[in-house]
């Protein structure tokens, strides 16, 4: 047993560290921007689910049912080679991985965001129609400051699914966390020690992001919604 | 007791008119063929059952319900019910051409509506802003003297949240008021609101109606009603059953009018 390696020996974690961390910053970098990309998608694809026009609602339901029913794995592959192979793109892979999760995301967050605006109270759209804005503005400055309100906590939970999703990117090969995680546990043979820090960055990234919502769900609740009173329309 | 103000001239032209207004939600016709015309100047005030169509009549007016048939004619205007609901294009445009006659007539609500995200000034000044086009500075002037007329001066960077029912409809009524409208719809303005501030708010509504506005105002305050209508109107199953002047109606031997009043008053 005296010749037997130690248990736990974090030595080349540690010496290992400056790619780590660098890994670690890609992999936030690319849930962030995707993140930020899925946002704006998903509002889009969101109003065009309210919309009144039968066909805009309609590709934006297939397109809904469509990125959030398609598994992360086979979509990047799709993204990465298929886009190669069938309309000779060739996305480099942190752009490619980027987009997989920005198409990804925008599927779940334009649910969030279709919910979001439904539960504002009707009587706010009505009283904004009854000053004479317009539909446009209605939705600028009355429901959707207060649709974002209620959207930040799943919006919060959707970012840190993107970060913790970013580990997939590793199979298109770009230099994240996990990906370098991996090539550094085959290299010392050290896979616990490796595998279980890239899971402690992880961790605590998420714990920054969910501390970060919480914060900012509490500033903006300052001023909370008026409550929902249903209005009898028939009265 | 007779009414406080002058009745307006009873051959003034139309200011206000509704022609064979109807409106059907799903099976349920809410609305059946409603004429009714309001002078300049007028209060009239819209009484009747829950369920009768009151508030639906009301939202006609200004479109926030669009009627399925019929016109509202407004100083001159004719604002027909939209012809197809399948023609997207037409509608859209129609739709945005509505924000005109709605900038001219303001609407208080059973349920405020004040914007909580905004504070009251904020809630008077997006209509300047947005619809008047009014600069910020002279918006925010603007909103601090509706306010102030009602009561408000105290309030202004108030958010709702931390305002009392009476006073958040103040801001709402502020908020309407701001736009300088030509008639002013209220919509049970005072049903929510706690019986200790209801009178606060009555007294809002007949300082208005003594400076002249036209007002079409559906209430449940009785007493109010007959003290400050030149007319009523009493609705019952989406139609008018009978208008009249407070005495009229108070002398009525409609009986339907007569049951629906001795069920109230007492």
């Amino acid at each position: 047993m005296n010749s037997a390696q130690p248990f736990f020996d974090f030595t080349s974690v540690w010496s290992s560290m400056p790619i780590l961390l660098k890994g670690f910053a890609i992999a936030m970098a690319c849930a962030t921007v995707a993140i930020i990309i899925a946002i704006l998608l998903g509002l889009i694809v969101a109003l065009m689910r309210l919309s009144r026009v039968k066909i805009l609602r309609w590709i934006a339901f297939i397109y809904t049912q469509f990125f959030r029913g398609i598994p992360l794995y086979v979509l990047i592959i799709w993204v990465y080679f298929g886009l190669a192979i069938a309309a000779g793109v060739n996305l480099p892979a942190i752009p490619a991985g980027i987009i997989t999760l920005a198409l990804l995301n925008s599927g779940y967050l334009s649910e969030t965001f279709r919910s979001g605006i439904l539960a504002v109270n009707k009587g706010q759209i009505e009283a904004g129609m009854a000053l004479g804005l317009s539909r446009r503005n209605v939705m600028l400055h009355i429901v959707l400051p207060q649709a974002f309100r209620v959207i930040i906590p799943p919006l919060g939970n959707q970012y840190v699914d993107a970060i913790k999703d970013t580990a997939i990117l590793s199979i298109i090969g770009v230099p994240e966390l996990m990906r370098e995680s991996k090539a550094l546990a085959n290299l010392y043979y050290r896979p616990f020690e490796f595998y279980t820090f890239a899971g402690l960055l992880y961790l605590f990234a998420v714990l920054v992001v969910s501390r970060g919502v919480s914060v900012l769900e509490k500033k903006l609740s300052a001023h909370s919604a008026q409550t929902t009173v249903i209005i009898d329309v028939l009265n | 007791m007779s009414s406080p103000v002058s009745a307006p001239d009873a051959l003034a032209p139309d200011f206000l008119k509704l022609v064979g207004v109807s409106k059907t939600f799903g099976n349920h016709r809410v609305l059946d063929k409603i004429d009714l015309a309001v002078s300049e100047g007028e209060v009239l005030v819209i009484i009747g059952p829950s369920g009768s169509g009151k508030s639906t009549l009301l939202r006609c007016i200004n479109f926030i319900a669009a009627p399925d048939e019929g016109e509202v004619i407004f100083q001159g205007h004719s604002w027909k019910a939209m012809s197809s609901k399948y023609n997207f294009l037409a509608n859209r445009k129609y739709e945005q051409k509505l924000t005109v006659l709605r900038s001219e007539i303001g609407m208080v609500f059973q349920n405020f509506n004040v914007f909580p995200h905004m504070t009251a000034a904020q809630n008077v000044m997006l209509g300047l802003t947005k619809v008047r086009k009014q600069s910020k500075d002279n918006a925010r002037k603007a909103a601090v003297e509706a306010l102030s007329q009602v009561g408000l001066a105290e309030k202004v960077d108030q958010y709702p949240e931390k305002l009392s029912g009476g006073q958040k409809q103040r801001v709402a009524i502020a908020r309407a008021l701001a736009l300088q409208p030509k008639v002013m719809l209220f919509d049970e303005a005072t049903s929510s609101l706690d019986p200790e501030l209801v009178n606060g708010i009555l007294e809002e509504i007949r300082r208005l109606a003594k400076a002249g506005m036209t007002m079409v105002v559906v209430t449940h305050e009785m007493n109010f009603a007959f003290q400050v209508a030149h007319r009523i109107v009493f609705m019952d199953q989406g139609r008018i059953v009978e208008i009249g002047t407070p005495d009229q109606i108070r002398k009525t031997t409609e009986p339907r009018t007569r049951s629906f009043l001795s069920a109230i008053l007492n």
